[in-house]
């Protein structure tokens, strides 16, 4: 028995993967990449969010016994959550165990037909490795992942041969650049992806795509040559999206970045090598 | 599309030909005291009124079109007064809406078939037969028939004069005879429908369109007459032509007049009909962006993946078409009802969804609408404290459900109808019996929608839930609650509208509730019988009591802390304010009920941002949720696509969006056109679209 952490289950994903399809969104990342726009993503914890833009300033929330009030850190218990005139607030993360979140997935089991099933988002999937990897065992339909295979190598490799693809993320090619945005070395992210060419599993690459980040032709080529091989479906390129800040203050806190969309998206840097590109 | 069809299209829409239109003091000084007359009968006070009419009308030809007749004239006060219509209502008669015949299909061909000469000849024919009393029947008929003619001919001379040739052509042979190509049928069509909405008749249903001409169009293509693509245009002009008057026409707001086709559809023997003009329409009406013809498409769980796809490119356009009906419940529903076999697979679409039978009936679907959220308030209110859990609740409810529905039905029992002497020529057996359709036909049922289905169920959930299980509140306090309408109970109300066990979140003992009371409804109209041995059908549509309700005292707030007034969802759909868990929970939830029981129709409604889907990803995954809605029992399926900031600067700034097409109910229209009740509702729903 396992147990992990779920901030969203969206039903009838759209671009997750085939078929009908639903996506499970595990909390927690180590990465902080400072385009994130799922800001919820970053912590293990369940916490309190609060659509703040709406808020009345009545201070009804602030009649609860919680740790809040004695200035500790919130503990996402949800006791403030139904005082809110506005209906304003909820708790993001909802604990499961693995049985639990089975049961619950494998609902979903008469529409997933020959290529519908379930994939595990995040924040990063993988850091709840044993939890989704017990769910994986008792889930029904074709298993997808969205990651970014930033996990160590026996730990990634266990679990890509649980699914039937992998959307894996590659976001800048050059380590240091990759530290400075992203808070981690891409060592690892490489490794692994050269272990899933390896594994013959087909996977899709994506990239967010932000303008004078990693949208130049330099960077789009190394990771082109870098990608290309084993079962590669395809590039997706995500350019940025500049709603990303919205959710920050719903869980107190600023993005201070800015950053905008391409102006040019360039495309023919895969297409020249050989590798379907799409942009979502 | 071409050229000309765009210049002509964006010709319609800007609304150049209104300028074309005659002034309205051609009516000022007119007597209607020649159709109004006491003496009268009702059906020929209507044939002198259509003559009349007609006499009044001008051809008018719209730049480069291709098939002609445009109304120049608003429509004449009604064949009866006021005072009329109420000493009928004062012999216990029910007058249904304005009181003519509306919503129903006719069977054009009855009429295309012979063209408008053999046919003249053989009303002659069964007037000189006729007994006494069924003279005037045919004299009325002759009346009508000759004022169409005598129309036609100067809409014949007058395309000559103006060098329409092409038009000229076509009128050298429709309406008189029978049409020889597709586009003779095509204007035939036309001629025939702008006939039916000056007799008076509105919601007028083009029916299966696609079966209807596919022979015609056949023959041309065979014949090298014409090309995919040169039928395409030809198709294209009639669609326009279906968009030329419709602020004319009766309706509650403008584009709810009913123009709706149905394509495609499982014969008899299982084959099916789908054909190449089926997939015409939906390529006109994804080029031409345009409210009408409605488009509603019959599928089943055989249905070609390739042709959903097809479909649902026209979806993320945000017309609101195609509206999917599924012919796997929809026929077994109507057979059960006791409908014919061979009739049961000829079914189209009322004017919104109702599934009727082309010229064999003379339903009216939408007699009145049961509210489930004011059975549950009733029942809950009486009943609540007593009340030990959710069967017994929903008991109640059940009870509450058949009560009202006995009350609404007997207001209703005999109706009267204002004869439709051109429309009976196209129903069965009207010719050969001398009877006006509106004294009824083959068949002659009611059909009442029931809404806000998912408030209701929710209610029973959460008074249970809050009462019998947790005891949080006693059901005398909750009641005080509702009473109140939730003031000074925030936390409460967060409560009841965070709660989950609700409709649309596929949990099974919730979506059980909804089934006892669709099949309460369903039953208390199946014990029903009218003053023509007629039942009623149980449906699930809302019309436009979803905006009505937030206007009516009478829905006071409900247990699922739905505030008074507040908006209710429109048709199959869960409560607006619930956060469901997705659509594919709302689709468990919606397919589990045995929907052939309630087969009046009432689509079950998902809207999605146009971001969202505007994709060849998007387009697949549309075609994948209405395959699985299809292959899991679903009735009829209505999606939409909308953009939420676009509405909010639609409202602001109207005039830079007089394209913006939305659904509103069982149609769509012009966003810019319709009231702010029904523009906030739809902005409303796209808060919870995906």
């Amino acid at each position: 028995m396992s147990y992990g952490t779920v901030f969203d289950i969206k039903e009838f994903s759209i671009y997750d993967g085939d078929g009908m399809r639903a996506t499970v969104f595990l909390k927690g990342c180590p990465l902080r990449c400072k385009w994130c726009h799922n800001p919820e993503g970053f912590d293990i914890n369940p916490e309190v969010m609060v659509k703040v833009a709406n808020c009345l300033h009545c201070g009804k929330c602030r009649t609860t016994s919680c740790a809040v009030l004695s200035n500790s850190k919130c503990i996402g218990c949800g006791d403030c959550v139904n005082l809110c005139p506005q209906n304003l607030r909820s708790i993001s993360g909802k604990k499961y165990s693995d049985t639990e979140l089975i049961e619950l997935l494998n609902g979903y089991e008469i529409f997933f037909n020959n290529d519908g099933g379930i994939t595990f988002s995040g924040g990063e999937p993988l850091l709840q490795y044993e939890f989704l990897s017990d769910v994986l065992d008792g889930v029904k339909g074709k298993s997808m992942i969205e990651t970014s295979a930033y996990a160590k190598s026996d730990v990634f490799k266990k679990i890509v041969n649980k699914l039937s693809k992998v959307y894996i993320d590659f976001k800048v090619f050059d380590s240091n650049k990759h530290i400075f945005y992203t808070g981690v070395d891409n060592a690892i992210i490489k490794t692994n992806l050269r272990l899933l060419q390896d594994l013959g599993k087909p996977f899709i690459v994506r990239i967010p795509l932000i303008n004078d980040v990693n949208d130049d032709f330099d960077n789009l080529l190394n990771t082109a040559k870098f990608v290309k091989g084993g079962n590669l479906v395809g590039v997706e390129l995500l350019p940025y999206n500049t709603l990303a800040p919205a959710k920050y203050p719903m869980y107190g806190k600023v993005f201070t970045e800015n950053f905008s969309k391409p102006e040019k998206i360039l495309t023919n840097v895969f297409t020249d090598n050989g590798i379907p590109v799409k942009v979502l | 599309m071409t050229e000309r069809m765009s210049r002509l299209r964006n010709y319609i829409v800007d609304h150049k030909h209104f300028a074309l239109r005659q002034s309205q003091d051609v009516f000022n000084n007119i007597d209607i005291s020649t159709y109004r007359d006491k003496n009268l009968s009702h059906a020929m006070r209507v044939a002198k009124r259509f003559e009349l009419f007609l006499s009044k009308e001008v051809p008018v030809f719209l730049p480069e079109e291709r098939i002609a007749f445009t109304r120049t004239l608003p429509a004449l006060p009604p064949v009866l007064s006021e005072e009329e219509f109420d000493s009928i209502r004062a012999t216990g008669k029910y007058i249904h809406e304005k009181g003519f015949v509306t919503n129903i299909a006719p069977d054009y061909q009855k009429i295309m078939s012979k063209g408008l000469y053999a046919l003249i000849d053989e009303v002659k024919t069964r007037l000189s037969n006729a007994k006494k009393q069924d003279k005037e029947f045919y004299e009325i008929e002759l009346i009508t028939l000759n004022a169409i003619v005598d129309f036609a001919l100067r809409y014949k001379e007058e395309a000559l004069k103006q060098g329409y040739l092409d038009i000229y052509q076509d009128l050298c042979v429709v309406p008189f005879y029978a049409p020889k190509t597709f586009k003779q049928a095509l204007q035939f069509l036309r001629i025939i429908h702008f006939c039916i909405w000056v007799e008076g008749e509105y919601h007028v249903i083009l029916g299966r369109f696609d079966q209807m001409m596919y022979p015609y169009l056949k023959k041309d293509l065979d014949n090298g007459v014409l090309t995919n693509e040169t039928a395409l245009e030809v198709l294209e002009d009639f669609f326009i032509s279906c968009n030329k008057d419709t602020d004319l026409y009766p309706g509650l707001q403008q584009g709810d007049n009913g123009q709706s086709i149905m394509l495609g559809g499982y014969d008899e023997n299982g084959i099916d009909t789908y054909n190449l003009l089926s997939e015409l329409c939906i390529k006109a009406s994804y080029e031409l962006k345009v409210i009408d013809p409605k488009i509603n498409l019959r599928v089943n769980k055989t249905t070609p993946k390739e042709r959903l796809l097809f479909a649902s490119k026209l979806t993320t356009i945000g017309l609101g078409f195609p509206q999917y009906s599924n012919d796997d419940i929809v026929i077994p529903g109507l057979i059960k009802l006791g409908y014919d076999k061979a009739d049961a697979h000829n079914y189209c679409v009322a004017a919104c969804w109702e599934f009727i039978i082309p010229g064999v009936g003379m339903e009216t679907v939408n007699i009145s609408a049961m509210s489930y959220v004011i059975c549950a308030n009733n029942a809950i209110n009486k009943y609540g404290e007593s009340c030990k859990n959710i069967d017994e609740l929903t008991s109640a409810v059940e009870q509450e459900v058949k009560e009202y529905t006995k009350v609404l039905l007997d207001e209703v029992y005999d109706i009267y109808l204002v004869p439709a002497p051109f429309m009976s020529l196209m129903f069965d057996g009207c010719i050969e019996e001398a009877k006006d359709i509106s004294l009824g036909n083959k068949y002659n049922n009611y059909g009442q929608h029931g809404f806000g289905l998912g408030n209701a169920v929710d209610s029973i959930s959460c008074f249970n839930h809050f009462v019998n299980e947790t005891k949080e509140i006693s059901a005398k306090d909750y009641l005080d609650v509702l009473q109140k309408d939730f003031a000074g109970n925030d936390e409460f109300r967060n409560k009841l509208v965070n709660y989950t066990e609700k409709f649309g979140n596929g949990i099974d003992n919730i979506d059980a509730i909804a089934s006892r009371l669709l099949k309460a409804h369903s039953d208390a109209c199946l014990a029903y019988k009218n003053s023509r041995n007629g039942i009623c059908r149980a449906g699930t549509g809302s019309a436009n009591c979803y905006v009505v309700s937030s206007t009516r005292n009478d829905y006071t707030a409900s247990a699922d802390g739905r505030k008074k007034c507040d908006f209710l969802p429109a048709n199959y759909t869960p409560s607006i304010t619930i956060k469901t868990k997705g659509p594919l929970s709302v689709v468990k939830s919606l397919t589990k009920p045995d929907l052939s029981n309630n087969i009046n129709g009432g689509p079950a409604t998902f809207e999605f941002t146009a971001s969202s889907v505007n994709s060849d990803t998007g387009v697949e995954k549309l075609a994948l949720l209405v395959e699985n809605f299809i292959k899991l029992g679903g009735h009829q399926l209505q999606l939409n696509v909308i953009n939420k900031s676009e509405l909010i600067k639609a409202q602001q700034n109207p005039e830079a969006y007089r394209n913006l097409i939305v659904r509103v109910w069982g149609w769509s229209g012009y966003f810019v056109e319709l009231d702010k009740c029904y523009q906030d509702q739809v902005i409303l729903r796209a808060d919870y679209s995906l």
